[in-house]
């Protein structure tokens, strides 16, 4: 793993202007920063990101069942008690999911450990499966990469293929999101053109325009009944709005599915660590009120986990990273070296939510920058990548986004 | 193997691109104009329409704004839809008495498609323009959002299709103007995106 300076397409402004990628550039930032890529080598892409990262889906299916046998997990993680069977009940029909992202530390050399996952409303799918791979395109035809360079980066075929497998042909799709984000407008529309070229109706609704019939069916904003709805909002937002009570008997299926509300929770984490502690895709995590008074003075972690937690607590208050349990573009997140918090987010929005704490695992820096791998699920595999660097130790909503590719 | 995908796609439509997903809509080359003298500029530099189309359309989405602008009870309900500043009665923007406790939208811009003579009989080659409260746009029926109005695409042939006349209907309170909206009380501007 290498980050190496390349020059720059000469006209891919134009390029995204044309593509209609119009966050290449955020808050006067560059979103999109193509003067130089990260460079892999196949062994890496395969056996450090690929292969762990399917295992680590997996492993997150036996999660989901674990968590949903039990109401506690399912109230520690923050599920409304009136919403515990709609989300066992979408798991036991074994409603598909589409896809998920998970984001790792890797430096190219140790295991890449998992920081989160992302499984309900992933984004920038489309600058990884679209824009990343016109970049690849180009820089080839250009000379630029050294024929023979490749990409992980079979999300798009990956997607067609999975709706292909889950829906007959002529199955209309609808797909919705807050209407007036171009970044979120632009995932939508990447899983859109996937649907349609595996043969599918796809039709799109703002959020805010979804009504509801008479008979307690979802309308788009022409009136249409909606039989399956690709939403890219987060299910525990979505538990909380009017409609919510409605979702049960409305006869709509939702993508991602309501189990993910349980994957995309860092509460996760720390059940994924008691599951399967030692892990080398893991890291140590532990509810935070469990070992509060273990980490800041010589006070007793719980009594269910105090074993498990002295075998982690020299790492653990060497440093560890306090995260709400809900939470997105780094918001509330701090980080505890030697009992100091040596690094916090600005964005406190999510102080509200119930936290866990997770060892603190430093990314790697290249020229000042720290790279987070997105590691791309579509179905149950892993299937492609993309790398988000910023310049804090907690990557923010001003990340960059850089491509990659595999050579050697 | 190969780790790349052999295709994607490459371009963002937009919202209307959706509509022609199941191929049962027609497809129309269509342009936005934030006004009448944008359209003509763009005629003058051989532009998709020419300046005698760019003033038809911009005489049909104005009768079309009079007749099916969305009207509000309220210039509060019909800020909180519209955005402040973006809103006035209906008095100032009818020519013919109109009221001045009913509330419209200003005209913020207009669509014109290129309609091959398909105009008539429920379509209209115009469409007025609104801005919406996310700083976007929207039709008169309120069931499209654009980014902007300005720019050029193909969107489904029902986009041109005539809005229902609103004059002398019960202009919409609170509760008509946000029947739908169940869902998406917890977005903001910023992207849910992680």
């Amino acid at each position: 793993m290498q980050k190496i300076s390349l020059p720059e397409r000469p006209d891919w402004r134009q390029t995204a202007r044309d593509a209609g990628f119009t966050f290449a550039d955020m808050h006067g930032e560059p979103y999109w920063e193509e003067s130089s890529a990260y460079r892999f080598d196949l062994r890496q892409i395969e056996d450090d990101i690929e292969d762990p990262s399917t295992e680590l889906h997996a492993m997150c299916r036996e999660a989901v069942a674990a968590i949903i046998a039990s109401e506690r997990l399912m109230t520690r993680l923050g599920i409304p008690e009136a919403h515990h069977d709609l989300i066992a009940d979408s798991w036991n029909r074994a409603e598909p999911e589409i896809y998920g992202r998970f984001d790792l530390a890797y430096d190219g050399k140790g295991p890449a450990k998992l920081l989160e996952y992302n499984a309900d409303t992933p984004t920038s799918l489309y600058e990884a499966a679209a824009f990343q791979w016109q970049w690849l395109e180009d820089q080839l035809a250009n000379g630029v990469l050294a024929e023979g360079s490749d990409q992980f980066n079979g999300i798009h075929e990956a997607l067609v293929e999975r709706f292909r497998e889950l829906f007959p042909k002529g199955t209309d799709l609808h797909f919705t999101a807050a209407a007036g984000n171009p970044e979120d407008y632009a995932t939508v529309e990447a899983m859109g053109w996937a649907a349609r070229e595996a043969g599918m109706g796809a039709h799109y609704c703002d959020l805010d325009k979804i009504g509801i019939s008479a008979e307690g069916q979802f309308l788009d904003g022409e009136d249409r009944v909606m039989e399956t709805l690709f939403k890219l909002y987060p299910w525990e937002d979505l538990l909380q709005d009017d409609y919510a009570s409605h979702i049960v008997g409305s006869g709509c299926m939702f993508l991602e599915p309501a189990w993910k509300a349980v994957l995309s929770n860092k509460g996760l984490l720390p059940v994924l660590w008691q599951m399967f502690e030692g892990h080398p895709n893991l890291l140590p995590a532990y509810f935070a009120d469990d070992v509060a008074d273990a980490l800041v003075a010589s006070g007793r972690a719980d009594r269910a986990i105090a074993d498990s937690f002295d075998r982690a607590a020299d790492a653990m208050r060497r440093g560890h990273v306090v995260k709400p349990i809900f939470s997105r573009e780094g918001a509330s997140i701090s980080i505890v070296e030697n009992g100091e918090v040596s690094e916090t987010s600005p964005n406190t929005d999510y102080d509200h939510h119930p936290r866990i704490v997770q060892a603190y695992h430093p990314l790697p820096e290249f020229d000042g920058f720290r790279p987070v791998i997105g590691a791309w699920i579509v179905g149950q595999n892993c299937v492609g990548m993309g790398v988000r660097e910023d310049r804090s130790r907690i990557t923010q909503d001003l990340s960059r986004f850089k491509p990659h590719f595999i050579a050697g | 193997m190969r780790k790349r995908s052999r295709t994607v796609a490459l371009t963002i439509l937009g919202a209307a691109s959706f509509a022609v997903a199941g191929c049962r809509e027609e497809q129309v080359d269509a342009q936005a104009f934030p006004d009448l003298a944008s359209c003509q500029a763009e005629a003058a530099n051989g532009g998709l329409f020419t300046a005698e189309e760019c003033e038809a359309a911009f005489a049909e989405a104005e009768a079309l704004h009079v007749e099916a602008a969305p009207r509000y009870e309220s210039l509060e309900v019909c800020e909180e839809q519209h955005g402040q500043g973006n809103c006035g009665s209906e008095a100032e923007q009818v020519s013919n008495g109109g009221s001045g406790s009913i509330f419209m939208p200003l005209l913020a811009g207009y669509l014109i498609g290129n309609m091959l003579g398909r105009a008539g009989g429920g379509m209209a080659a115009a469409q007025p323009m609104y801005r919406n409260a996310s700083g976007g746009f929207t039709n008169a029926a309120r069931t499209s959002s654009f980014s902007s109005n300005s720019g050029r695409g193909t969107m489904g042939a029902q986009q041109f299709t005539r809005p229902a006349s609103t004059v002398g209907k019960a202009p919409m309170s609170r509760a008509t103007a946000t029947s739908r909206g169940g869902f998406g009380s917890r977005t903001g501007s910023r992207g849910i995106g992680g």
